[in-house]
């Protein structure tokens, strides 16, 4: 037997808060993808007018950052761009090198990812940042 | 349309009916092509609540039939799930279409009460407050 600290729903709420108060009339409608340690999702949203595609983004984001345990942007400069690899190599079709994708870490252990997507990749990476920094945790 | 707001509206009137008994939930709403606009799972409900809410969500929209309903149908049919060959449609109880002057604007899915038929009830309070919704935004405009 074994105890494991999880992402709750509160937490994501939190987390959700945080970006829709960060985004501004610049900001393309979003969409949000916070998971747990699995990648099983605790929280998606979509604003108003923000294509489906971009919750499939959301959702494969955060739950790359929570499988492999690595902010997609590492995940692909480190280990698929610099290996010369391509996602094949990883048989998951849920994985993706879209960047915008962070791993959320209590204590040194992965606990979930958070993601968003509808914007440049670096802004998507930002908010899901501010995101990551509401949550309040040790990393 | 059904916007996130409207989504939010319903997830919280499902949370607001929920009962001690019930099991941990997870919720999913979906506007007419079936796409999430915002879905949650509280703590401890299970991957397989999370993926059928949203697959139940995502039937009622797409089908045009609550799923209980769908179900009732399609044995009469004679027919399967599998027939629609859509690994994202099911019978189980829980998904509510939502309509709007008689066209489906989207789907509303419940899964993890414990009870498939319980989980239908929660579904249909969050349905319910969202039809209470499109009342009130008409009677205003006949008032105005």
């Amino acid at each position: 037997m074994f105890q494991q600290t999880r992402l709750g729903l509160e937490d994501a709420e939190r987390a959700r808060d945080a970006i829709l108060a960060a985004l501004t009339p610049n900001d393309n409608p979003a969409a949000l993808a916070i998971a747990d340690e699995h990648g099983v999702p605790i929280l998606l949203l979509r604003q108003d007018d923000a294509p489906a595609r971009m919750l499939s983004r959301a959702r494969a984001k955060a739950y790359t950052a929570a499988n492999l345990g690595l902010d997609t942007v590492a995940f692909r400069d480190a280990h698929v761009k610099a290996r010369q690899r391509t996602l094949d190599d990883w048989g998951d079709p849920m994985l993706t090198t879209l960047q915008g994708g962070l791993t959320i870490r209590h204590n040194g252990n992965v606990i979930g990812g958070i993601a968003m997507s509808g914007n440049t990749t670096t802004r998507d990476e930002a908010l899901a940042r501010i995101g990551l920094e509401a949550l309040g945790l040790d990393t | 349309m059904i916007g996130l707001a409207d989504a939010r509206l319903g997830v919280d009137a499902i949370l607001a009916a929920k009962r001690n008994r019930d099991g941990p939930l997870a919720i999913s709403v979906v506007d007419s092509s079936g796409t999430v606009l915002y879905q949650l799972r509280q703590d401890g409900a299970s991957p397989v609540d999370v993926r059928n809410a949203e697959r139940k969500a995502v039937t009622a929209a797409y089908i045009g039939r609550d799923t209980s309903m769908w179900r009732m149908q399609i044995r009469h049919d004679g027919r399967t799930v599998a027939d629609w060959a859509n690994p994202e449609l099911t019978t189980l109880h829980g998904g509510w279409t939502l309509r709007r002057e008689s066209q489906v604007v989207g789907g509303l899915g419940v899964s993890g009460s414990g009870d498939e038929d319980r989980d239908e009830q929660l579904a249909l309070r969050g349905a319910e407050a969202l039809a209470q919704l499109a009342v009130d935004a008409w009677r205003a405009r006949r008032q105005r």
